[in-house]
């Protein structure tokens, strides 16, 4: 649904993008990560032909970007981090507006069903300027939504909200990939990606670092065990020293110490370390693989890429 | 026609409610009516005359010139707040965007200017006579004003436009602005000026032609500098 194939992009002599490719697939969420002035909004504007490439092309729903932007923009949804809204026009007049601007056929009922599908339905007539954050964030996704389009384009929909509101916003948004629309969401917000995204691609200086599925960056680079155990922590870490293990302290629970170690080799380094604590007579409680989350993924590649 | 749709949005919503701009129109449409009452005697003669030509031009300009604020607040405000993103969203061409705000903009001044020249008219009417004022002010010569004043508020428009593409605040556009539009009223005043004292002939038509001119070039300008690309890059 959304092709990016190497798509660079120069504000004068700054390089935002340098030659990027992605796709995002229907009914699929893909999360684009970066740190700030990476390139994910250029990105996003290119894909929703807000912006051209400089060289390089971008296909949405089969439409080039360099061929017909207009058309490309009549498939895109797109959300802005800020939810700039026009403060003095109320809800109904607001979306009817946009349905306008995006040839929809009834305007006003397609303002009706979105208001009454995000809750808006008792602030139809109210002005924008009056919303709360939370409230102009769900105003900017009806938007988006008005021409019912293949593709959504989310730029940290999910900033700034309270957990309640960010949770209904998620639970939203999954139920669009239900529906088989493409949706390229660009955020810090790790957490929300780790829930929702499918797939990541993660972007820095303008270049593409990684794609791939959302547990296979949480599985990048060596896997690491938690053993928990009761008896004294110092001694513990020291067996685990003279067998040749590196362990570090890691966060116990149920009044049990826990040591945190790496291995590319788990099926002898894991029976060697319970050898060795059992020796020095450490009463193992588990021995568990760690989930690491996204954002240790996610910073780990960084990390990388600057060194 | 989505120009149509973007301009009836601009009137109806950002001009008719925007209080401080409602305002500041309306000092200006009282200035000149009230330089007219006033205005006891004009004087005889052609001197006389000429003060009542400059009461008409004062009346159609005033209201252009609050034009301005409004032209800044159309186009700077909207980048400044983050809502042209949206509409740079949507399927629409960047000249309907261009035409659309300044339709927007163009509609609700004229509207003051004329409005203003009529109010003008008749209580110079009341105030010297109707025979003298319809002999001198006369239709060709209001239609005159009124095209004018048009050519100004589309310059002044134009150079809001390409003020607006290059600078980050609506405080700066207003200030760089404020400053041409101020040239460009020297300008088209002394234009004008020179017009009623031409009177008729080649001479007056080549003044003409060069305004119309001169807005032509202004317009093509602010459409080149309004491209989303170099509108966004400086956003």
């Amino acid at each position: 649904m959304i092709e990016v194939r190497g798509v660079t992009r120069r504000f004068g002599g700054f390089v935002a993008l340098d030659d990027i490719s992605f796709d995002v697939r229907p009914g699929e969420i893909v999360a684009l990560l970066g740190p700030n002035g990476a390139g994910k909004t250029t990105a996003s504007r290119i894909i929703a032909g807000i912006l051209a490439p400089t060289t390089g092309d971008a296909v949405v729903d089969g439409v080039s970007v360099r061929e017909d932007p207009t058309a490309v923009r009549a498939r895109c949804g797109f959300v802005t981090d800020t939810p700039a809204l026009y403060d003095r026009m109320p809800l109904r007049d607001y979306l009817a507006f946009f349905g306008r601007l995006y040839d929809v056929r009834s305007p006003a009922a397609r303002a009706a069903e979105l208001a009454e599908q995000l809750g808006l339905t008792g602030v139809a007539g109210q002005r924008l300027g009056a919303f709360s954050r939370g409230m102009r964030q769900k105003v900017a996704i009806a938007r988006a939504l008005i021409h019912d389009p293949p593709v959504l384009l989310l730029d940290e929909p999910a900033s700034a909200l309270d957990p309640e509101m960010a949770q209904t916003l998620r639970a939203f948004i999954v139920s669009l990939r239900a529906r088989e629309r493409s949706i390229l969401l660009t955020t810090h917000d790790l957490d929300e990606a780790q829930r929702i995204a499918d797939r990541v691609v993660v972007v820095y200086r303008g270049r593409v670092l990684r794609t791939g599925a959302t547990s296979e960056i949480r599985a990048t680079g060596r896997p690491t065990y938690v053993v928990t155990f009761t008896g004294d922590a110092g001694r513990a870490r020291g067996a685990l020293g003279a067998a040749g293990v590196d362990a570090e302290p890691a966060n116990g629970a149920n009044g049990c110490s826990a040591l945190r170690f790496a291995t590319d080799d788990p099926a002898n380094t894991n029976a060697g370390v319970l050898r060795a604590l059992l020796d020095a007579g450490v009463g193992v409680v588990t021995l568990s693989a760690e989930e690491r989350s996204l954002e240790d993924a996610y910073l780990e590649i960084l990390r990388e890429a600057k060194a | 026609m989505k120009w149509a749709l973007i301009a009836w949005r601009e009137i109806r919503w950002e001009v008719f409610f925007d209080r401080a701009s409602l305002l500041r129109t309306g000092i200006f449409v009282v200035i000149p009516l009230f330089f007219v009452l006033s205005d006891r005697d004009p004087g005889r003669g052609a001197g006389g005359d000429l003060r009542i030509v400059a009461l008409a031009l004062q009346s159609v300009f005033f209201p252009a010139l609050s034009g301005v604020a409004l032209i800044a607040s159309t186009f700077v405000a909207e980048k400044e707040n983050g809502t042209l993103v949206p509409l740079l969203a949507a399927p629409i061409q960047d000249r309907d965007i261009v035409l659309g705000k300044l339709v927007g903009m163009l509609v609700p001044v004229m509207a003051a200017c004329c409005f203003t020249l009529a109010a003008a008219y008749a209580l110079a009417g009341y105030r010297y006579g109707a025979e003298r004022v319809t002999r001198i002010l006369t239709p060709e010569l209001v239609y005159a004003l009124v095209v004018l004043a048009l050519l100004f508020v589309i310059t002044a428009g134009s150079v809001t436009m390409i003020v607006a593409a290059r600078v980050r605040s609506s405080r700066a556009a207003q200030q760089l602005a404020g400053l041409i539009i101020a040239l460009s009223a020297a300008l088209f005043l002394g234009l004008g000026f020179a017009a009623i004292q031409i009177g008729q002939g080649w001479a007056l038509v080549a003044v003409g032609v060069g305004l119309v001119a001169f807005d032509a070039a202004a317009l093509e300008i602010a459409q080149r500098m309004w491209q989303r690309g170099e509108v966004l890059a400086r956003a």
